[in-house]
């Protein structure tokens, strides 16, 4: 399925939450500094399954990918008026419940630059305002909403963990690479995306 | 763009990178948004710029600014003389007005001292704050707010300490001399009874005494601060002998500036360490460190630099 030799012209399998798949190429998925940590140097035996994201969600992120694959290194977050006419019209063409799905996804799969123009745009609606306009722009959840919200962050942490097992698992079949370490970077991975998920849960 | 946004729906960790991107102001008033925000601002207190915060009971204001002063933001504490606010919202449990001014806020509290005090824990568990007191000694309410802030474990960028009536002393500086370790700058200006000498039992990194007859050779000897700054000081041309004496010697270790203005310094063809003091430049004895000298009108200023 994948060869760690030549990422930028292979393509990887991402299955979705409808148990979709769909091809990504190796450049935009090196954008994803989860998909480094996981699989970029040991390979995937499979689809790479990131099923807590629809594919509508997981086609916006990876299409960002694409897009920047060609732009220069990422070198922090560019004001709001610096985004090209296409960043633009990538997120005006989102709508709300669009993009939130893909700040989530694209902060699970660690995507720097996409997560931090995502940020950039939300505290854009907040500059300029005093506490009564703030209070307006942003919705405050109820009790419950905030209980839905815990329950997603524990299976986000689940499915991290699910995805960090795939990574073992294609680990433990791939020979040709030195066992030892990359047993220990999935392991570590693993460790770290679980600690990751759990105290933002847990918050 | 998308309005109303649910902001907390976000995960823990995009909300960081949000907070971290807005201004002092805008964290502060989003903070006042509600208890649910304000929460998730503490959570990202870790994260936060370190500010610094002036505080000034003379013109009932708090300045909250950066440490490179190019984001700042004012939060004005009144007195609430019964202003009914429709819009009123919560501070440190404390409900009250809040009225938007250019580059601030002002908020109306029913008790002064306890407004000053609530903003103020407020901030802490926004920010990474240093303190800043200048004048406020002229409150009633000066040494109320030191001690709560030394209690709270703040540091200070500057602490001014000014005893508005001899009987403070005593207990005050008790309560302090022992936290002065969270000070960056210490200015004391005020004049002490003749009955009462500060003990320091820890040291901030700069002193500047400006009334510092009583701060003798002895205490002189033991301060480990970076910059020595005495006014009016009772030392003399001996005492110089004697401090630059230990500094040979490896006394002082942190001094980068020490400056001495005293009546009894004179520069009248006497010597220091058996040298002219006008071209005095000494080395420490196992040479690590080299100092000038600059002499004015009853005055000399020691720099010390490690040599090359």
């Amino acid at each position: 399925m994948t060869s760690p030799a030549s990422s930028s012209e292979v393509k990887y399998l991402i299955e979705s939450s409808e148990g979709n798949t769909f091809d990504v190429s190796g450049a935009a998925l090196r954008q994803s500094n989860t998909f480094n940590a996981m699989f970029l140097n040991i390979g995937a035996d499979g689809p790479i399954p990131f099923t807590d994201y629809n594919e509508a969600t997981l086609k916006k992120v990876f299409e960002y990918c694409e897009h920047s694959v060609n732009e220069e290194n990422y070198s922090g977050p560019k004001h709001q008026d610096d985004l090209s006419k296409w960043d633009l019209n990538f997120f005006n063409e989102m709508d709300q419940k669009m993009f939130i799905d893909v700040i989530n996804a694209s902060n699970f799969l660690d995507i720097e630059r996409l997560t931090s123009y995502c940020c950039e745009r939300i505290a854009r609606m907040l500059r300029g305002k005093n506490t009564q306009e703030m209070i307006k722009v942003i919705t405050l959840p109820t009790a419950e909403e905030l209980e839905a919200k815990q329950k997603v962050e524990e299976k986000k942490a689940a499915a991290a963990k699910k995805v960090a097992e795939k990574a073992a698992e294609t680990a433990e079949k791939t020979e040709t690479l030195e066992e030892l370490p990359v047993q220990q970077l999935v392991q570590t991975t693993r460790n770290k995306l679980t600690r990751k998920y759990l105290s933002f849960s847990n918050e | 763009m998308y309005s109303p946004f649910p902001l907390l729906r976000l995960p823990g960790v995009v909300l960081c990178e949000i907070f971290k991107s807005l201004k002092i102001g805008e964290k502060i008033k989003l903070s006042l948004c509600s208890k649910k925000v304000s929460i998730q601002i503490n959570n990202a207190r870790l994260y936060s710029q370190k500010v610094i915060v002036d505080l000034d009971r003379l013109c009932h204001k708090i300045k909250v600014y950066s440490e490179n002063n190019k984001d700042s933001f004012e939060i004005f504490v009144h007195f609430n003389y019964g202003i009914c606010d429709p819009n009123s919202i919560k501070v440190e449990g404390r409900t009250l007005s809040v009225i938007s001014v250019l580059h601030g806020i002002k908020t109306f509290w029913k008790n002064h001292q306890e407004g000053f005090l609530s903003v103020i824990r407020h901030l802490l568990k926004i920010f990474r704050c240093k303190f800043s007191i200048y004048n406020d000694f002229y409150s009633d309410l000066y040494e109320k707010t030191i001690s709560e802030l030394f209690n709270l474990q703040v540091e200070f960028k500057t602490l001014t300490i000014h005893f508005k009536r001899a009987g403070d002393q005593h207990l005050f500086w008790n309560q302090i001399s022992n936290k002065l370790g969270l000070v960056e700058d210490l200015l004391i200006s005020s004049t002490f009874d003749s009955d009462f000498i500060p003990v320091f039992t820890s040291w901030p990194q700069n002193i500047n005494i400006l009334n510092s007859d009583w701060f003798t050779l002895e205490s002189l000897l033991t301060c480990p601060c970076t910059t020595i700054t005495l006014w009016n000081s009772s030392l003399g041309n001996k005492d110089l002998d004697e401090i630059l004496k230990n500094w040979k010697s490896g006394g002082f270790p942190n001094l980068e500036r020490l400056i001495i203005h005293s009546h009894r310094i004179r520069n009248n063809g006497t010597t220091i360490l058996g040298m002219n003091l006008e071209e005095m430049v000494i080395q420490t004895d196992d040479g690590s460190k080299k100092a000038t000298f600059k002499l004015g009108y009853q005055s000399i200023e020691m720099s010390v630099t490690v040599s090359q």
